[in-house]
């Protein structure tokens, strides 16, 4: 939006023509046109810095020569470039020999031996003798944290490591010490690190000061055998590296081999780069179970899939299709949540599909599709660094996208981007953005926070609202329904200043390219939708009435949740968004099935799946990778329902909570051992590759609902992933060219802006404050865990062991509790107890809890209601 | 140069004070910092300085305060600190033992001073002797060659020193 034109600059590198935008240093303008100069502290996700002194070249402007450090340089018109000349080899090869003397040469058990820049900057200045006499620094390897490992011997202080924690992760936990010969990069008085354990000073350290503790592997990184594949924790879906060793899945890091793949640019969180801890697992299940009188029963492959396949066909014959029942998964590839609904819509007969966020939440879907009836496409993700105005809405960013924040930094650095956040805590986020507006409203508020900015953007014309106006049918009615929120109102709801919100909006409405994350949190306050629609109208609002662009994305927890609605995994819709009503859809999926009709009029059980399983309606239940008991937000509905259905299968990698009410548990492998792709929640569909061979028997869900197919007797006719998805772009055409090959595409509906309006509601924020439970409880993913399985990854687990709640410090002193004393939080239906932190990140009223913790489920202490569980507190001993 | 001690005037006064802040006053920090136009990092030397001047060095708690104020993380604090030899984060002796290293001083015997030092009260560059009367810091040049070899005592300078009347001037100072 904001971008100014940059010139053109032409100029000469070795002689050859070339020419780059303004403002591009020499190092850069070389790289991209092949030519390499020796450095060892630049790296294009960081600012100039011009430590290390390697890079220096020769210029010569209108007949003037003059020795420049490339790093910093800018490239100007009619500049003739020298590289390599015996001159600027002598000044690089001088700084470089000064730290080899230091630097131990212990290349063959150095991790990043082959792929060192001080290795390849050493032989390309052909520094084989040294002239300065040795001098190693014999320090002792720090390993107080379980994580990196800081061998300083290596160290060449470049620096980027500090700069990586603070410029990329915004944390700055490393930095320098002392000074002269002493300096040392390090963490206050050598202190264990702790931080946010992101690893990315592991990645970008040039030598191999910082290493990787949780991988067993040591020495000659290059021999590794590397799988790029898409990580499968949050809905972020960066690009990985599997880097194997004889067989064995020894570390992850981001993928920066292919050049310009990948949202993440390389980065990744601690999650992502040092969970790995779960695929590799003596605790997984080896083989399928057969519950056999409340135990399990080890049973072949063929006995489990007979068993199930004569189960559905005596479950139809006796109770019909429709009382089986299936649960896809947010964490399996789109081909195999595919194969899932196909298999219930084709070879069961049952419209009885879902997934665990479309059971909860099945307005996001429609939120979505509003979303494009409203022309509103949304940009890829990666265009976010370019981003003017950035609202993060009720979402915790460094546990929830952690390397989203890496992007809005990015951001926040290279164009200026502003800067909003809205949560009802007071979430970390550290940035270098002149504009941060932090709105900090009371738990639950969230809806009066939106249509405040909403109608503070009409009542100050800051947009066109004539335009709006023109453009929308109902806006007289939406704007009527915004007439509640006046400055004094919307403050006695949300504790907020105005003159804060007016701000916001005045950021926001400005002619921009306006980038919208919102957090799962809002799914909690229990008014989810309404808060969604409402965000929906502030981006209508500006889409139609400002400048610029507006990007809006749902909100997604898991690799694939995206995916799961996409692969039609829910009652409403089949592939791509088509109604399962529509007789059109139908009729030509049948016809890509080689199907007869197909319809499905039959009693929609899942919307109310666990009701309809008490009540007996369910006769077989099949969850393919998920665990309900612990993850769904009722978890008492979840138990009881389980217990109830007749037959139960789950399908899952570890023995979790749902699978050991299991009749029958089927072994499935990682996203480390099968092949496929995920959905990111901004629509990027991208590959999942093999990396090692499945663990035990396991068997990727692909092979299982395939083997189940031929098994009931009805195979299916493709057998390769490739197949399948040449099925699903003909089934649902707006996957048609998005399966990706190398590069990675945002799918984009086939209809756009054919329908827009705003979605009027008449909700309210209600104030449910009850004088028993005076707290409100906020509860989410952890920093370092995330679903069932992360608990399962030593690494992750030593890192954040614990689960801690936090209060704020005022409710602390009020109740006499302190950080480490121990606290009993109580609900109408449960409590737990457990530790707590006193901060100011949860505000007064508000205690957090992060949700991942099997012996304290927060899920239980809901007692079917939907909004924020009010609870009260108490100190322990 | 002949009488080598130049006592600063109402010096035993203020380090009397000095004394009796052994329990770190918070409120102090608290007035230092709020003393400066806004809690900003540009500010974080400055307010380390005066902090360190009423309370002679910079105790943990202290430094924890000045960075939750200003909002600095703890490897960016330590690292300002450790870069400037001038910030203590240890708490020194009653009176600090200047002892110019510089060439002529070196020369003219500051090593046998040094030394010296390091026999009767135990203490080596940047140590306290244990009874915490002095700490000994080397200073690379006070500026004063003519009088070398020279140290500061506290406030009071003292120069030509004859190395084996070390421990006369020493002897000047008590807890």
């Amino acid at each position: 939006m904001s971008v100014v034109a940059k010139k053109t600059i032409n100029f000469t590198l070795n002689g050859q023509p070339l020419s780059a935008t303004e403002d591009t240093v020499i190092l850069d303008a070389a790289k991209r046109a092949g030519v390499f100069i020796t450095n060892l502290c630049s790296s294009p996700k960081l600012k100039p810095f011009a430590a290390c002194r390697t890079c220096m070249v020769e210029t010569v402007v209108d007949g003037k020569k003059e020795l420049v450090y490339s790093c910093t340089q800018p490239v100007a018109e009619g500049m003739a470039v020298q590289t390599n000349t015996d001159e600027t080899n002598r000044y690089n090869k001088a700084c470089l020999e000064m730290l080899l003397v230091e630097h131990p040469l212990d290349c063959p058990i150095c991790d990043k031996s082959g792929v060192c820049p001080l290795q390849d900057n050493t032989d390309a200045l052909k520094l084989y003798n040294g002239r300065f006499e040795i001098s190693r620094r014999n320090e002792p390897s720090i390993k107080s944290n379980p994580i990196i490992e800081f061998y300083l011997n290596r160290c060449i202080m470049c620096g980027m490591c500090v700069r990586a924690c603070d410029e990329i992760q915004g944390v700055q936990a490393l930095d320098y010490h002392q000074r002269g010969y002493k300096v040392t990069i390090g963490t206050a008085n050598d202190e264990p690190l702790d931080c946010e354990f992101c690893g990315q000073c592991i990645t970008v350290c040039p030598t191999g000061a910082l290493m990787d503790l949780t991988s067993e592997a040591r020495g000659l990184a290059n021999m590794f055998t590397n799988t790029l594949s898409t990580c499968n924790f949050c809905s972020w879906g960066c690009t990985i590296k599997l880097e194997t060793k004889k067989g064995q899945l020894v570390r992850i890091e981001g993928d920066e081999i292919t050049l310009d793949l990948g949202i993440n640019e390389g980065n990744l969180c601690a999650k992502g780069r040092f969970g790995h801890g779960m695929v590799q697992n003596s605790n997984r299940i080896q083989t399928p179970l057969m519950n056999v009188g409340g135990d399990f029963k080890e049973v072949s492959w063929d006995e489990a899939l007979q068993t199930i396949a004569e189960r559905i066909t005596s479950t139809i014959n006796r109770s019909g299709p429709e009382s089986i029942a299936g649960i896809g998964g947010e964490k399996l590839t789109n081909e195999e949540n595919y194969l899932f609904q196909k298999l219930f819509r084709s070879i069961i007969g049952s419209n009885q599909v879902t997934n665990l966020a479309n059971l909860r939440a099945p307005y996001i879907n429609q939120f979505l599709l509003k979303c494009f009836e409203n022309g509103i496409a949304s940009k890829p993700i990666t265009e976010m660094e370019k981003a003017d105005v950035v609202l993060l809405f009720n979402t915790d960013i460094p546990s929830e996208y952690p390397v989203a924040g890496n992007s809005i930094r990015k951001g926040a650095i290279y164009t200026s981007t502003d800067i909003l956040i809205a949560n009802p805590r007071n979430v970390v986020f550290k940035h270098e953005s002149q504009v941060d507006v932090r709105m900090i409203y009371k738990p639950g508020a969230d809806l009066a926070v939106v249509n405040r900015i909403s109608k503070i953007l009409v009542d100050r014309n800051i947009v066109d609202t004539a335009k709006a106006k023109a453009a929308l049918p109902n806006y007289d009615e939406w704007l009527k329904s915004l007439s509640p929120y006046t400055a004094e109102a919307t403050q006695k709801i949300t504790g907020l200043e105005d003159a804060i919100l007016v701000r916001a909006a005045e950021r926001f409405g400005r002619p921009a390219d306006r980038f919208i994350l919102i957090g799962n949190d809002i799914l909690d306050t229990g008014q989810g939708e309404a808060i969604l629609m409402a965000l929906l109208n502030l981006s209508v609002l500006v889409h139609q009435a400002g400048e610029g662009s507006v990007s809006i994305y749902p909100p997604r927890e898991h690799c694939n949740s995206q995916g799961v609605n996409d692969m039609g995994v829910t009652p409403d819709f089949l592939p791509g968004y088509r109604s399962t009503q529509d007789a059109q859809a139908l009729k030509s999926l049948a016809e890509v099935w080689g199907k007869g009709e197909m319809n499905f009029n039959q009693e929609n059980l899942v919307d109310n799946l666990w009701e309809n399983c008490s009540k007996g309606l369910i006769k077989m239940l099949y969850i393919a990778g998920e665990d309900p008991c612990h993850s769904y937000y009722q978890g008492a509905v979840v138990k009881d329902a389980l217990k109830t259905v007749p037959f139960l299968v789950v399908q899952d990698i570890y023995m979790t909570e749902t699978a050991k009410m299991a009749d029958l548990i089927l072994p499935t492998s990682t996203y480390a051992e099968k092949e496929g792709t995920f959905t990111n929640m901004t629509r990027h569909v991208q590959r999942v590759a093999p990396a090692i061979l499945p663990e035990g028997q396991s068997r990727p869900d692909f092979d299982i609902f395939s083997d189940l197919a031929a098994t009931c007797g009805k195979p299916f006719d493709h057998f390769s992933i490739r197949e399948v998805q040449k099925e699903i772009e003909r089934a649902a055409p707006i996957f048609k060219d998005v399966f990706p090959g190398k590069k990675s595409t945002q799918w984009v509906p086939d209809e756009i802006g054919h329908r827009p309006g705003f979605v009027v509601t008449s909700e309210t924020v209600s104030e449910d404050h009850k004088e028993s439970h005076p707290f409100k409880l906020v509860s989410n993913n952890h920093m370092f865990h995330i679903g069932s399985y992360s608990h399962y990854a030593k690494a992750l687990v030593e890192i954040g062991p614990d689960c801690i709640a936090e209060i704020h410090s005022q409710d602390a002193q009020a109740m006499g509790v302190q950080t480490g004393d121990r606290i009993r939080v109580e609900s109408e239906t449960s409590s737990v107890e457990l530790a707590v932190e006193v901060n100011n990140r949860s505000t007064q009223g508000t205690v957090y809890i992060p949700k991942n913790w099997e012996d304290i489920p927060i899920n239980m202490m809901r007692n079917g209601e939907k909004g924020l569980i009010s609870v009260k507190i108490s100190k322990v001993g | 140069m002949d009488n080598p001690e130049i006592a600063s005037e109402g010096a035993p006064v203020e380090q009397e004070t000095a004394l009796e802040e052994v329990k770190i006053c918070m409120t102090t920090v608290h007035q230092v910092i709020d003393s400066f136009p806004d809690k900003s990092r540009r500010y974080l030397i400055p307010m380390l300085s005066k902090i360190q001047e009423k309370l002679r060095w910079l105790p943990d708690e202290v430094i924890k305060l000045v960075m939750t104020e200003i909002r600095l993380t703890r490897a960016e604090i330590y690292g300002v600190i450790s870069f400037y030899h001038q910030f203590r984060m240890t708490e020194p002796g009653k009176y600090i033992y200047r002892l110019c290293y510089g060439t002529a001083c070196f020369v003219k015997g500051a090593p046998i001073i040094a030394e010296k030092l390091k026999e009767k009260y135990n203490m080596s560059q940047g140590e306290t002797d244990p009874t915490k009367l002095f700490t000994l810091e080397f200073a690379s040049c006070l500026g004063n060659c003519g009088a070398a070899p020279m140290a500061i005592i506290g406030d009071d300078t003292y120069g030509t020193i004859d190395p084996e009347k070390t421990y006369e001037i020493c002897d000047n100072y008590s807890l």
